[in-house]
């Protein structure tokens, strides 16, 4: 048994589109025809955007705000995988990513404001000088 | 059908992607983002298109064979498969937002834009049916760790003048190697796309990961509730319990699995009838609809029943990053005699350029005994 939830009630059209079948036993229309491969298309590419922000901007906000598109894909990603299996393990994952995320982001803001307060600049180029 | 997509297309477009995003980072000179963006959302479009084309495909492959092989039955394939416009649009409107994220010059429109990939990732998650995880990610993002960030980029941002409200720093300006790196992360994307789109499975033809009833073993009471609320049982009747009383969780409720009719597994509830010897089974097909678990309970299950450890190690995580977090804001920082000057510098620079005074230099906090 596969459980129509909140998620397939907030769905529009699923039962008004005339002759609109629902394919697999109960489940709701919008997964029909969406694969795994969907979401993990645009979990990695979020992931790759998030990467490329890391690398380029120099503001260490922005840097950070960065690695947090990253979590959000990852995050995609586990409830994808959730979903695919039947299971809340990537529920779990998630929570656990909530967390890590939430903790580095207490952490890192304050580092953030004492580096800020060091050398009056956000520019992650000001600790060039710690390379060695 | 060998892969999902055609490998080609999809380096195709990552190329045209990592283009666009190139183009759209902050630079030197002003940058073409308005271009960037377009060739992006082009490369974004053509691999939706390219999703949406063989998704149809794969349901015209797998699904019923009566159908024939008419224009009709093809419009109807696409009739079909039209309700996942939501996927496309949310996915769409996540992945734009964060292209903004990573190219916006101010700090606090980046954050700004996250917040919209949240919200539009709240979407997928109410798609993927993890509602639990949807509100506590508005919650959590939204709510928290975004106001902390805004906190932050407020704190940590020198006091404008007046006539340098306009102005902005030279390092949100302009990017470091945006070119070589998104060369990289696009290599990276194409890879892993193209290594991905070779097992591609739908997601709702996995008869092997059918979502169980199992959970409702374990909470007997709230079965017997909602079987008496619904009239479904009678005054004096009661479920039947599992034999082994060994069990450490006390009496689960008996709930053999079966395989229903249609090829589908699904349980029968065994009720006791009131001279406690009679047994009559509740087929699956005659649950009330209050016995389904939400999703919200299933994450709990999954939590509480199969990790507990798992709930107090996230606890643990918080504790020491709130910990963390108060011994870092409590220490006072002396800024350093070079930082001075070069902040000096930079004001004296960023005056020239905004026509304005900069005023670091006036917001050197009182150090008293840092450490260095």
């Amino acid at each position: 048994m596969i459980d129509t939830t909140f998620g397939a009630a907030l769905t529009l059209g699923q039962f008004t589109l005339g002759q609109f079948t629902l394919g697999q036993g109960d489940l709701p229309a919008p997964m029909s025809g969406i694969t795994l491969y969907h979401y993990l298309f645009t979990a990695s590419t979020m992931f790759v955007l998030g990467l490329i922000g890391f690398l380029t901007r120099r503001n260490l906000i922005v840097m950070f705000l960065s690695t947090e598109l990253m979590f959000q894909a990852a995050g995609i990603a586990l409830i994808a995988f959730g979903r695919f299996h039947m299971n809340q393990t990537g529920d779990a994952f998630v929570i656990f990513v909530l967390t890590v995320a939430a903790a580095e982001a207490a952490l890192a803001l304050a580092l953030i404001v004492l580096l800020f307060r060091r050398k009056e600049t956000l520019d992650g180029q000001a600790w060039a000088s710690m390379k060695g | 059908m060998d892969t999902f997509l055609s490998p080609l297309l999809l380096y195709g477009a990552c190329a045209l992607g990592g283009a666009g995003v190139a183009l759209a980072l902050p630079k030197q000179k002003a940058a073409p983002f308005v271009f960037g963006a377009i060739l992006a959302a082009a490369a974004f479009g053509l691999v939706m298109v390219l999703l949406g084309v063989a998704s149809v495909r794969a349901m015209s492959g797998s699904g019923d064979a009566s159908g024939g092989q008419g224009a009709a039955a093809t419009a109807r394939l696409v009739w079909d498969a039209l309700p996942n416009y939501h996927f496309y649009i949310f996915s769409a409107i996540a992945l734009g937002s964060a292209l903004r994220v990573i190219t916006h010059q101010r700090p606090i429109y980046s954050a700004l834009w996250f917040i919209l990939t949240i919200v539009s990732s709240c979407g997928l998650y109410l798609i993927l049916q993890a509602e639990f995880m949807a509100f506590a990610l508005v919650i959590v993002y939204g709510g928290a760790i975004l106001i902390t960030y805004l906190f932050v980029i407020m704190l940590a941002t020198e006091a404008p003048t007046e006539e340098s409200v306009e102005a902005m720093n030279v390092y949100d300006r302009v990017s470091r190697e945006p070119v070589i790196a998104t060369f990289a992360g696009f290599l990276v994307l194409a890879v892993l796309t193209t290594m991905l789109a070779g097992g591609a499975k739908r997601l709702e033809l996995n008869p092997a990961f059918v979502a169980t009833d199992a959970p409702l073993a374990l909470m007997p009471a709230r079965v017997e509730k909602v079987l008496r609320e619904a009239g479904v049982m009678e005054e004096g009747e009661r479920l039947a319990r599992m034999p082994s009383a060994s069990s450490r969780k006390g009496e689960p409720v008996d709930l053999r699995t079966s395989v229903a009719a249609d090829g589908r597994p699904g349980g029968e509830l065994r009720i006791v009838a009131s001279d406690g010897k009679t047994v009559r089974v509740l087929p699956l097909a005659q649950w009330p609809e209050e016995l389904r678990l939400s999703n919200t309970e299933r994450v709990a299950m999954e939590l509480i029943e199969r990790n507990p450890a798992s709930i107090e190690i996230a606890a643990v995580v918080l504790l020491m990053a709130m910990l963390g977090a108060v011994v870092l804001a409590r220490k006072k920082v002396e800024m350093d005699e070079m930082a001075k000057a070069q902040a000096a510098a930079r004001a004296r620079e960023g005056g020239e350029l905004s026509g304005g005074l900069g005023s670091a230099a006036a917001f050197v906090p009182p150090s008293v005994g840092g450490n260095t």
